[in-house]
């Protein structure tokens, strides 16, 4: 059983670092110069090249360099921004909060009203009910983020002005307030993919034979149906790593279209401006954080599933 | 007088492509046992499940049921407490991510007394009770079902209703299993109705018998006398065609043409397709049910109330060689071979030698884990041994169990044969040649494998491995999916085959009466060993080995 | 033939309706790009135009008919290239397993660890953005799912009786791939295709409305979606229309994928 976990964690190093080196290597395929690129939009001269030269020690050789980059992010220490000037860990934990929030907030909506959504709709499958669910549900997996934001943000601030358009407030309830239309925009398509995916997974598990069987016995539909999402929670425990990967991708795109400072605007402010040290530091972070939430969902299994327990035990 | 434990008059089934079941009656006494023997299309399966109220989506039952004299009126209430369903698969019918005690006691009212119950009923099946703590997938088939069997019993039903309870079990599992119900049936004063396709089976363990055909009733009555003396001639036929054990026929009896799908059967008697005392008015006319006998109905016309004569009459026993003929010439020879699948403790083959002659039938016989699909599969060279050698001619071929994943389901049957003739460098004029030696008109060479019967496709199947010329016919349980009226026309086939062709055969099988009717010499199989060998009349009718003698005392009706 | 339900009536004809958008977007609506500096931005039914102008004073109308062209090029371009791709590397995987499979397997991993959108937005906007970079990013991303399926569908297929005895009875393992295999696997890559046109039209058009796909004034639903933020207030419809656009394109695509995959099902349920 450690083992396994011993064997996770080093797939996942081996995952981050060669995510990383990617990275790395894209900062030399970027087209220009490179030292001319890191000046950013300070004055060209020679003198300046050189002296950005000699500070991102960009004349050794790739894997030094990469080394260099790697002992210090080991630590936390992940340079300094091209664009700003200042820390980039600084930058990524003033930002944290804030996508901490709104993802968080985004997953918790999305999972409670989903999953009750797609049992419903699976037990009643067939009915306008579960028709009208499943069409909103393709439209809600088909609409890209901003889109749907786009949409909302017309109709409930600037139509109706009950959210505010921008800014993330002051205050808690006044900063939920103003989290409330992102988190919903990025929940809608989240919420779509979790009900597809419940009504599914319950619709497959009603067809099985210890289903007939458990009703044969005279079990009331109340009880069957929590025997049934017992077999259909480890079809959702997979998806739900999959959504997690969802999350990060609409994230940036919510916090761009409503000008939240968080980590996704910052990626897109970063890319555009090619701030390498920051792209660095927040891919590997999200690449960390997606293969811990992989390793908590084969944990998952472990603890759901008997068969994974027995077969991972004997390895 | 006390009413019938459960009683159903004019039962119908539809379902989405029209009826499945056409009107039924049915009675069950208190403690008593029917059977309802059919085979594949006969409606007897939903019948179960209209007899306790769970038919799939787009399925309807209408008719009238009455359990104790009284209707039904929440399915709900009766099931489980007192009618239950026992399901045919017990690798299916149970909750793989709950512990066998948890799904034992879901339907155990008393929650204090729980713990307790689950400990008696796993007793009262013949399981220890720390099978209550295991899951399972740790459990072996026949432990499975007798899981499911305590489960099925947990809220003391008055009848029992097992659908095929021992059809995907072990040979030497099914007779345990069988017992089983049959004491608790005994013990508890339960009535059980038990669905089947094999008559001999129904013989032994039931009172009565209901003959289902193309979802009609042709015949019922009590069981020694249904089998003995049988009124309609599908039921006369149907027992004639289970191949005997004891002896050696010259061909087997067999059913021609093939089961009819109930809703295409309008008018007259189902079976009149095939049946050969056939008249005109047997196609006009649907037949009633008429009672022959004591409690013993026929819906025959052409019934006498004496038992039909068995037709053609067998004249005398092939005969089979007693000593093992001197090898002419070895045309396959395995030598210590042995295979290890990944992750399995217990080896598939573990040292297996074997020779066969020139022109040979030779039987494979074993239950479920004994090697005999691998060895095969080694013959024909998909598996690749860990160590020994195989020796075999390069023209061996092979067909498989299953008739409906046989053939590839968007080709027609001629483009199959022809694929398989131009592999092998002849021409493809020889397609209508090859349909012909499996007794199939030319014609089918247009069809596709959806329009064809199990039976046929079985047929195109052999054909198509015919067309290198093989030498060497490997049948890895040929017949198994096939009903029995169908499978003795396959068996015959085999034989017809190897007489005019001079082919050599290799029969897997798990059915010894099958073994018996199609090979020479047999070998007995155990987890990767061959424990006994010897001709097959000597192996089966006095095993050596321990093991062998177990195969032969769980064949049904040799009690 | 069955009556086909209404929606798939529907989106049919929604993406007939882009598709020649698409292709003859010149000649429906030839002054797309015009722009109108004096006019600005003004909103719906005014000054002749049915959904009012841009910032640029250009016609939202106009500019979302040529937009389809790069909504519907690049989208079936990827989900083309991926296929191919898995096609490619899945059949041999499949079927023949050993080091190719291994490799897939590993390369799959590893992208597959990471949300495609989010290395879409690192790859492409290192190497500069451009709406060709973000197609040729995309593939790359969406292969290893591709790869998945099909290896995964091949392996099913080729444990089927009738394929084990193609291979016993001699039949030459090319033959068997493509006269057996694929035929049966072809269903599913077709319908993950459409699917895959619906993600990557989303993955596109939110490349190019964080400023990473087409250059700037260049005709495209996502870059006018990111000019008409700013306008919600003047001419809300400058965002909402090409938004509808995207959201209505991606559905129709979607349902007919779901569709399909429906009709598979049920198909191979009744042989």
């Amino acid at each position: 059983m450690t083992l396994f976990i011993l064997r996770r964690l080093g797939m996942t190093v081996v995952l981050l670092l060669a995510l990383s080196l990617l990275v790395f290597g894209l900062m030399f395929a970027a087209p220009g110069d490179l030292a001319r690129n890191l000046l950013g939009t300070k004055n060209v001269t020679p003198e300046a090249l050189a002296q950005i030269r000699a500070q991102y020690h960009l004349n050794e050789p790739f894997l030094e360099q990469y080394w260099r980059w790697l002992a210090g992010a080991v630590t936390g220490d992940f340079g300094t921004s091209i664009r700003t000037g200042g820390s980039v860990g600084g930058m990524l934990t003033s930002r944290v909060g804030l996508t901490a929030a709104i993802s968080g907030l985004a997953f918790a909506l999305s999972v409670l009203v989903g999953v009750p959504a797609g049992v419903a709709a699976a037990l009643r499958r067939g009915s306008w009910p579960d028709r009208l669910l499943v069409g909103v549900s393709v439209v809600g997996v088909s609409a890209p983020g901003f889109a749907v934001s786009l949409i909302l943000l017309y109709v409930f601030a600037v139509g109706l002005g009950w959210f505010p358009i921008y800014g993330t407030g002051s205050g808690f309830l006044d900063g939920l307030w103003h989290l409330a239309l992102p988190s919903v925009a990025l929940a809608l398509g989240l919420g779509a993919f979790v009900v597809k995916l419940t009504r599914a997974a319950v619709l497959r598990e009603l067809d099985e034979d210890y289903v007939m069987f458990a009703r044969a016995r005279g079990l009331a539909p109340g009880r069957v149906l929590v025997i049934v999402l017992r077999n259909a929670a480890i079809p959702i425990v997979t998806s739900l790593g999959l959504m997690v990967g969802y999350l990060f991708g609409g994230t940036v795109l919510i916090e761009v279209t409503f000008a939240l400072p968080g980590l996704g605007a910052l990626l897109e402010q970063s890319v555009l401006f090619k701030d390498f040290p920051v792209v660095q530091a927040l891919t590997v972070i999200v690449a960390f954080v997606i293969s811990m939430t992989a390793l908590l969902v084969d944990l998952a299994y472990l603890a759901i599933d008997p068969r994974v327990r027995a077969r991972t035990v004997r390895r | 007088m006390t009413a019938p434990l459960l009683k159903t008059t004019g039962l119908r089934v539809t379902g989405p492509s029209g009826v499945i079941v056409a009107g039924l009656d049915l009675e069950v006494g208190h403690g008593e046992a029917v059977a309802i023997v059919g085979e594949s299309g006969s409606g007897k399966s939903m019948t179960a499940k209209a007899l306790s109220g769970l038919l799939p989506r787009g399925v309807s039952a209408s008719g009238e049921i009455e359990l104790e004299g009284d209707p039904i009126a929440q399915w709900r209430r009766v099931r489980g407490s007192r009618v239950a369903l026992l399901l045919q698969d017990p690798f299916t019918s149970l909750s793989p991510v709950h512990t066998c005690g948890a799904q034992i006691g879901w339907a155990v009212r008393d929650r204090r007394r729980r713990a307790e119950r689950v400990r008696s009923l796993l007793a009262e099946v013949g399981l220890s009770a720390d099978v209550a703590g295991k899951y399972p997938f740790e459990l072996s088939g026949g432990m499975r079902q007798r899981v499911a069997i305590a489960a099925a019993l947990s809220a003391d039903p008055g009848l029992l209703i097992a659908d095929e309870p021992t059809t995907a079990l072990d040979v030497t599992t099914q007779r345990g299993v069988l017992d089983l119900i049959g004491e608790l049936r005994r013990e508890r004063r339960m009535g059980l109705i038990l669905i089947t396709h094999d008559l001999r089976l129904a013989r032994s363990r039931a009172d009565r018998v209901l003959v289902m055909y193309a979802g009609r009733l042709v015949e019922s009555g009590p069981a020694d006398e249904v089998l003995r003396a049988p009124g309609h001639p599908y039921t006369a036929r149907l027992a004639e065609c289970d191949p005997p054990l004891d002896r050696r026929l010259p061909e087997l009896v067999t059913i021609p043409g093939s089961v009819p799908q109930p809703h295409s059967v309008t008018a007259g008697c189902p079976f009149a397709g095939r049946c050969d005392l056939v008249v005109d008015s047997c196609r006009t006319t649907t037949p009633s049910l008429v009672e022959t006998g004591a409690g013993h109905l026929v819906a025959c016309p052409r019934t006498t109330g004496e038992g039909l004569a068995p037709s053609p009459p067998v004249s005398m026993d092939r005969p089979e060689p007693a000593e093992p003929r001197p090898a002419d010439e070895e045309i396959l020879a395995v030598r210590g071979l042995t295979k290890r699948f990944r992750g399995r403790e217990q080896p598939a083959l573990d040292d297996v030698s074997l020779t066969v002659g020139r022109g040979d039938a030779v039987a494979i016989v074993g239950e479920s884990g004994s090697g005999k699909t691998t060895l095969a599969r080694c013959l024909v060279g998909l598996e690749r041994p860990d160590a020994g050698t195989v020796e075999a001619p390069s023209r061996i071929q092979i067909v498989f169990q299953d008739p409906y994943s046989a053939l590839n389901p968007g080709m027609t049957v001629g483009t199959s044969l022809a694929e398989a003739l131009a592999a092998a460098g002849r021409p493809r004029s020889e397609v209508g040649g090859l349909l012909e030696l499996v007794g199939l008109p030319g014609a089918y060479a247009r069809r596709r494998p959806r329009a064809l019967s199990g039976g046929e496709r079985q047929r195109v199947a052999i054909a198509r491995a015919l067309a290198p010329r093989a030498e060497v016919l490997v049948c890895d349980e040929p017949v198994s999916a096939l009903d029995v009226s169908v499978q003795a026309g396959i068996l015959n086939l085999l034989a017809k085959l190897r007489a005019d062709l001079g082919l050599t055969l290799l029969f897997i099988t798990h059915d010894l009466a099958v073994a018996r009717q199609v090979a020479d010499r047999v070998h007995v199989m155990y987890q990767g060993r061959i424990l006994e060998s010897g001709p097959a009349g000597a192996v089966l009718s006095a095993p050596r080995h321990d093991y062998t003698r177990r195969l032969l005392a769980a064949v049904p009706g040799e009690e | 033939m069955r009556r086909l339900p209404v929606t798939i009536v529907v989106s049919v004809v929604i993406l007939t309706v882009v598709l020649a958008c698409a292709i003859a977007g010149g000649l429906i609506a030839p002054h797309a790009l015009r722009q109108s500096l004096y006019l600005g931005s003004v909103g719906a039914g005014q000054a002749g135009h049915l959904f009012g102008t841009d910032q640029l004073g250009r016609d939202v109308l106009q500019l979302s008919v040529a937009g389809a062209r790069s909504a519907l090029a690049g989208p079936v371009l990827v989900a083309l290239g991926s296929m191919l791709i898995g096609v490619l590397m899945g059949t041999v995987a499949g079927y023949r397993g050993g080091a190719v499979d291994m490799l897939a397997g590993r390369y799959a991993d590893l992208l597959l660890a990471m949300p495609a959108i989010l290395l879409a937005i690192v790859v492409a906007g290192l190497l500069g953005g451009g709406y060709w970079i973000a197609v040729g990013v995309l593939v790359l991303l969406f292969s290893p799912s591709d790869v998945r399926l099909v290896r995964a569908a091949v392996m099913e297929q080729a444990s089927r009786p009738y394929i084990e005895s193609a291979k016993v009875l001699g039949i030459r393992p090319r033959r068997i791939m493509f006269r057996h295999v694929l035929p049966n696997v072809f269903p599913i890559i077709v319908a993950n295709v459409l699917l895959n046109v619906a993600f990557a039209l989303v993955a596109l058009s939110s490349l190019s409305y964080l400023g990473l796909g087409v250059p700037p004034g260049a005709a495209d639903w996502g870059r006018q979606l990111a000019d008409g933020r700013q306008l919600l207030g003047s001419n809300p419809l400058a965002s909402i229309v090409p938004g509808l656009l995207i959201i209505l394109t991606a559905t129709a695509v979607n349902l007919l994928g779901d569709w399909i995959s429906d009709l598979l099902d049920r198909k191979v349920a009744t042989r």
